[in-house]
């Protein structure tokens, strides 16, 4: 009877559905952020072990590294404020730091993380970001002036030290990246062949789901839809910085929390600046950091940082929708069908 | 006359009474509320099966025409969307019996019948709806009650049908 | 009244069965396929099959919407959404209530205005901000 094959291919079919619990999913709320792992392809015990082992992790690194609530850092920004030395007896803090003081010449300045009292200045060391003025302008001008830098902060024999009263270390642009890295090492260590973390919109691939690559969505920077889809090979970060997710609004102005150090007021030229990088053991780390001063940096010389950092993968969203887009990652991106193309500029 | 013409008057008398019939339980049910939108008993089908298994299948296909047709006129909603709605459930379902009429009834009774008909009948006003009257997928979400529905109603249905089988055969 | 009932499973037979643990599977099939629902995103409004408009749900405003037939008012109520006034005679649309779930949708065939919730992950696995 041909109805009773029928049932068969239903049953089947219907067995094949019930199985699909490959994707394991968690969540988390960490950095100020929500943190989105998925793992693909192991057994439920196995993904949750490791996935809790993750978030584990990021808490550790969010008391480490917390830039206003008590951790190593604030203890640290204490000591440099009362202009003593800090003995430091943590390893993982001091490679930090000097990767960050490397992080900050290679960027020409434009990623500087010792800049943490222009960005409590402008109200963004609290959890809601309510700071209805602009702060007074000598005030930024005298911060600016001092020149707060990651290279007046000497470390000898596990004793830090800095030359710069007025410097305040805040890796807001970084610890995120980094923490994108640990999970990676995580996962390794754990032989998990596929999984995709977010860290607060920071993505690095691990493997891919199922037969493709894991696909992200690019949110547009004005419109609560995506601008675009990317595939995302194995061992690939995306990090974007945006003026959209923390920012003040004074007198219809969005100020956001990117803040030129050269300046000591935000970026407002820019609305968003994308990168894509390569795996590599720090691309995580990367994916945050550099795309800060992708975001900085005039129009004119956005480009040239990029070659400057070696980034070939770029996409950046001006405040009069104007795009700038990488030659290489033209090729990629697969964009919704609301975006103009006629403002699309490739580089 | 011959006899044959005679038959042939008797069963257009047959197929005008049993229409008719399924016209006003058409119109009762167009009258009566339904808790959910699209979700109907669709009463008239117990006339329309109670036709094929009394009498033969292409009588019920008539039956079943005419009913939408002149419930269609009647109600104002001729060729209006509401029309073609009906007519592709009807549609759908006469051709679900047709694929099907081979069952062996040693195996499948009345109920088999109904459910299939009732299945293919919100398969039919489904696709109006979908590609149609509004075509995006969130519709895709109300499957599962009109699944449901056409489910109880296609249960119901049949039942209600033997019943009337029997009694008319005890006559 | 048992009697009757039993008088039915009587009625049924072995072919009937099949087709009813058939049916059964449709029904628990399609539940789970369509109604497997997450936490509903933005809210499309379509009149036919047009977007008319998409909002985030997460927001207290009424949009008025003109239909075929009408106006169509749509609160959107942080995270679920409803039809409050429509000029279709039987207000099922109305009587739906509240949908806050990725998918769910309501209906207006009279006016033709239907709307619908989509959720955050559509074509990507993950939204990069």
């Amino acid at each position: 009877m041909r109805l009773n094959n029928l049932l068969i291919y239903f049953l089947i079919g219907f067995l094949i559905g019930c199985s699909d619990n490959k994707l394991h999913h968690g969540k988390d709320y960490i950095f100020g952020t929500l943190i989105d792992i998925k793992i693909y392809g192991e057994s439920k015990v196995n993904a949750e072990k490791v996935s809790d082992e993750i978030f584990t992790e990021f808490h550790r690194l969010h008391k480490l590294l917390h830039p206003w609530e008590k951790s190593l850092i604030t203890d640290i920004n204490n000591a440099i404020s009362k202009n003593k030395s800090i003995s430091i007896n943590n390893d993982e803090i001091i490679k930090i730091l000097t990767d960050v003081q490397r992080l900050e010449t290679q960027t020409q300045n434009l990623f500087n993380p010792s800049i943490g009292k222009l960005i409590k200045l402008w109200g963004f060391h609290s959890n809601d970001y309510n700071r209805k003025t602009i702060p007074n302008e000598e005030i930024i001008q005298k911060l600016v002036s001092s020149n707060p830098s990651m290279q007046s902060i000497i470390i000898k024999n596990g004793i830090l030290k800095s030359n710069n009263k007025n410097v305040q270390i805040d890796l807001g642009g970084y610890a995120k990246g980094y923490a994108l890295d640990q999970a990676k090492k995580i996962l390794k260590n754990n032989n998990v062949k596929n999984a995709l973390i977010n860290i607060g919109g920071n993505i690095l691939a691990f493997g891919k789901y199922d037969e493709r690559d894991w696909v992200v969505g690019i949110q547009n920077p004005r419109k609560p839809n995506i601008l675009a889809t990317i595939a995302l090979k194995p061992g690939w970060a995306i990090g974007t910085s945006g003026d959209y997710q923390r920012y003040i609004m004074v007198d219809n102005k969005r100020f956001s929390h990117l803040i030129n150090p050269k300046t000591g007021y935000p970026e407002r030229k820019t609305q968003s600046a994308t990168i894509l990088l390569p795996p590599s053991e720090d691309s995580g780390t990367l994916s945050d950091v550099f795309s800060k001063p992708l975001f900085i940096i005039s129009k004119k010389n956005k480009v040239n940082m990029a070659t400057l950092l070696n980034i070939n993968y770029f996409l950046i969203i001006m405040d009069d929708d104007s795009i700038l887009l990488s030659k290489s990652l033209n090729k990629e991106i697969n964009w919704e069908d609301d975006i103009d193309k006629k403002n699309i500029t490739i580089f | 006359m011959t006899l044959s013409t005679i038959n042939i008057i008797n069963r257009d008398h047959q197929i005008a009474k049993l229409s008719a019939i399924a016209v006003a339980l058409s119109l009762i049910e167009f009258f009566l509320p339904s808790p959910i939108p699209g979700v109907k008993p669709g009463i008239a089908n117990i006339i329309i099966l109670y036709t094929i298994f009394k009498f033969d299948l292409r009588m019920g296909i008539w039956v079943s025409l005419i009913r939408v047709f002149v419930t269609g006129i009647l109600l104002g909603t001729f060729l209006s969307p509401t029309f073609f709605l009906s007519l592709s459930g009807a549609l759908f379902s006469l051709f679900s019996l047709i694929i099907f009429r081979n069952l062996n009834s040693k195996y499948f009774s009345i109920i088999s019948f109904s459910l299939i008909a009732s299945l293919a009948h919100i398969a039919g006003q489904f696709i109006i709806v979908r590609f149609w009257i509004i075509p995006h997928n969130g519709i895709f979400y109300l499957l599962p009650i009109f699944i449901i529905s056409a489910f109880i109603f296609g249960l119901v249905n049949a039942l209600v049908t033997s019943k009337l089988l029997q009694l008319n055969s005890k006559k | 009244m048992i009697k009757k009932i039993l008088q039915f499973f009587k009625l049924i037979k072995s072919g009937d069965w099949f087709i009813i643990i058939l049916f059964c599977g449709l029904i628990i099939f399609s539940t789970k396929f369509l109604w497997n629902l997450p936490q509903g995103e933005y809210l499309e409004i379509y009149k036919r099959n047009e977007i008319l408009a998409t909002y985030s749900l997460n927001q207290k405003i009424t949009k008025i919407i003109n239909g075929s037939k009408g106006e169509t008012k749509i609160n959107i109520d942080n995270g679920k959404v409803r039809f409050s006034s429509a000029p279709c005679a039987k207000k099922y649309c109305i009587h739906q209530g509240w949908i806050n779930k990725a998918n769910q949708t309501i209906i207006c065939i009279p006016n033709q205005i239907s709307i619908s919730i989509v959720g955050a992950k559509r074509k990507y696995d993950s939204i990069n901000y």
